[in-house]
C-alpha cells in the first residue's frame, strides 16, 4: 500500500505489465495511472480518496489477440467529499481474445460533491472475441456528478467502404480506425513519460507524437 | 474518343431484393452524364455497386473500366484505377484526421501506380492548392474527417478528395442535397474546374438546379432498374416541367 500526503503528485505508465496497486489519497493529492497491455495481464488498481480535493485518473488500454486476456480491475473509493476521479477504460481484442472490465466505484454517504467518471468502450475485431463488463456503482452521498457508461461494438463498416472508396487497402482501413479508437487513451499519457516501447505506435498514430 | 466506362446488361440487388434491371450505358472520356430518376429507381445502387458496396450483389452483368473487369476488383482497387464517388452520405470518422486520411489515400495510389510517395512538403503544398479551389479552411487538416462538418462542408469536403484523387471516373451522388446557393456553386464550380479531356462525371441527382451548373452531354433517365430514357441536357428541363410520369 502506498499512501499519497498532501499535496504529492503520483502519475506512471505501466506497459506490458500486470499491475497491482493500493494507493490511499490524503488531502490534495493526484494520481495518474495509465496502463498498456498487448499481451496477457491482470490488473487491480485500488485508490481511496481519504482528504479533500484528491484527484485521480486512471486510464486503460488493452489491444490483445490470439489467446490472449486481460482483466483490468479498478476499485475507487471517495471515502471524503471534493474529490474528482476519471475513468477511461478501452480494450481492443480480436481473434480469440478476452477482456474483462470490473470496475467498482464508490462514493460514501459523507462524500458530497464528489465528480467521478468512468467510462468503458471496447473493440472486437473478431467473431469470437470475447469482453466482459462489469461496472459497479454505489453511490450513497446525493450532491454528486457521477457518470458511467460502458459500451461493446465492432468497427464501422461505412467508414471502412469510406476510406476503401478512396484508395486505402481493407487492412490499412482497419488499423486506422483501430489506432483512432485507441487514440484517446494514448492521448493522456504526457510527453515526458512516453516510454520508447510506444513510439513506434504513436508514430503512427495522428497528433499524439508531433 | 476513348471509351472509359460501359455497363452491360447489368442487375444488382440487396438482401435477395433485385434493384437494377438490366442497365446499359457507355460513358467516354470527357463527358458528364446526368442520371435522373425516382425515388427507388436504382440511382445510389448504381453508385454502390459501380464502387463496390458490399452489400450489394451482381447478379447479372458487365462492366468495364478503361476495357478491365471492374466487378472483379475489390473496392480499393477500383478506387486507385480511378473510380470516384461523392457520397450523398459523407461518413464521419473520429480520431482520423483529414491530414493522416488523405496522405495514405494518395500514397497508396500513387504506390498503385509505382510512384515514390509524396514528401509531407508535396503533400502539405497539394492540399494547400486543392482546399483554395474549394474555399476550404485550413484548420481542417487537423480535425478528424467529416465530424463536426456542417451539410456543406461534407460535401465540399468530398470535391476537395476529388481534386486531391484526380480520378477518372467520379460519381456525384446527390451532391447538390442539403447545399444552399453558395456552397452549390463553389462545389460545382470545383467539379467544372476539374474536368479534363480525359476524365469523365456521373452526375447523379433529383433536381434539374445543379445541372444549370454542371452541364451534361447527357441525361439518362432511371426507372425501376433500368434507363428508360436518354437524351442531351433539354431531357432536364422536360423533366423538371412534366415530371417523371410526363416523359414515361
Amino acid at each position: 500500500m502506498k499512501v499519497l500526503r498532501k499535496g504529492d503528485i503520483f502519475e506512471q505508465v505501466f506497459v506490458d505489465e500486470s499491475v497491482n496497486l493500493h494507493i490511499v489519497q490524503e488531502a490534495g493529492s493526484r494520481v495518474k495511472i495509465h496502463l498498456i497491455n498487448f499481451s496477457s495481464a491482470t490488473n487491480t488498481v485500488t485508490v481511496e480518496q481519504t482528504g479533500e480535493g484528491c484527484e485521480t485518473e486512471i486510464y486503460a488500454l488493452a489491444y490483445v489477440r490470439g489467446e490472449e486476456q486481460v482483466t483490468t480491475e479498478t476499485h475507487v473509493k471517495h471515502a471524503v467529499g471534493g474529490g474528482k476521479s476519471n475513468q477511461l477504460i478501452k480494450f481492443v481484442l480480436d481473434d480469440n481474445a478476452r477482456g474483462r472490465f470490473i470496475g467498482d466505484l464508490k462514493i460514501v454517504q459523507d462524500a458530497q460533491n464528489t465528480e467521478a467518471h468512468q467510462t468503458n468502450r471496447n473493440l472486437l475485431l473478431s467473431e469470437t472475441a470475447e469482453m466482459r463488463t462489469q461496472p459497479q456503482l454505489e453511490i450513497y452521498a446525493d450532491d454528486v456528478q457521477a457518470t458511467h457508461g460502458a459500451s461493446t461494438g465492432q468497427l464501422d463498416e461505412s467508414a471502412l467502404f469510406y476510406m476503401q472508396q478512396r484508395g486505402i487497402g481493407k487492412q490499412k482501413a482497419r488499423q486506422l480506425l483501430v489506432n483512432a479508437f485507441m487514440k484517446e487513451v494514448l492521448d493522456k499519457i504526457p510527453n515526458s513519460l512516453i516510454p520508447n516501447s510506444l513510439i513506434p505506435l504513436l508514430d503512427t498514430i495522428d497528433g499524439v507524437v508531433e | 474518343m476513348n471509351e472509359l466506362l460501359r455497363i452491360e446488361n447489368l442487375h444488382a440487388s440487396i438482401g435477395g431484393k433485385e434493384i437494377l434491371k438490366g442497365v446499359n450505358l457507355v460513358i467516354n472520356e470527357g463527358e458528364v452524364h446526368a442520371i435522373m430518376g425516382p425515388n427507388g429507381a436504382g440511382k445510389s445502387t448504381l453508385s454502390a455497386v459501380l464502387t463496390g458496396h458490399p452489400a450489394y450483389e451482381v447478379t447479372e452483368g458487365k462492366v468495364l473500366l478503361h476495357g478491365e473487369d471492374l466487378l472483379a476488383m475489390e473496392p480499393e482497387i477500383r478506387a486507385r484505377a480511378g473510380m470516384f464517388l461523392s457520397f450523398q452520405y459523407p461518413v464521419e470518422i473520429p480520431g482520423v484526421s483529414m491530414t493522416n486520411f488523405m496522405r495514405t489515400a494518395i500514397n497508396e495510389k500513387r504506390a498503385y501506380e509505382g510512384k515514390e510517395p509524396l514528401t509531407p512538403k508535396e503533400f502539405l503544398t497539394l492540399m494547400r492548392e486543392k482546399k483554395k479551389l474549394l474555399e476550404l479552411p485550413d484548420k481542417l487538416n487537423n480535425r478528424s474527417v467529416n465530424e463536426g462538418f456542417s451539410g456543406g462542408e461534407k460535401k465540399k469536403n468530398e470535391i476537395f478528395q476529388m481534386a486531391m484523387l484526380e480520378p477518372c471516373l467520379s460519381i456525384l451522388d446527390e451532391t447538390d442535397s442539403g447545399l444552399d446557393i453558395d456552397a452549390l456553386r463553389i462545389v460545382a464550380e470545383g467539379v467544372n474546374r476539374l474536368k479534363t479531356p480525359q476524365n469523365a462525371s456521373i452526375v447523379i441527382t433529383h433536381y434539374q438546379r445543379l445541372l444549370d451548373y454542371i452541364v451534361p452531354d447527357f441525361v439518362h433517365v432511371l426507372a425501376d432498374g433500368q434507363i428508360v430514357k436518354t437524351g442531351d441536357k433539354t431531357l432536364a428541363l422536360v423533366l423538371e416541367e412534366k415530371g417523371y410520369e410526363g416523359i414515361a
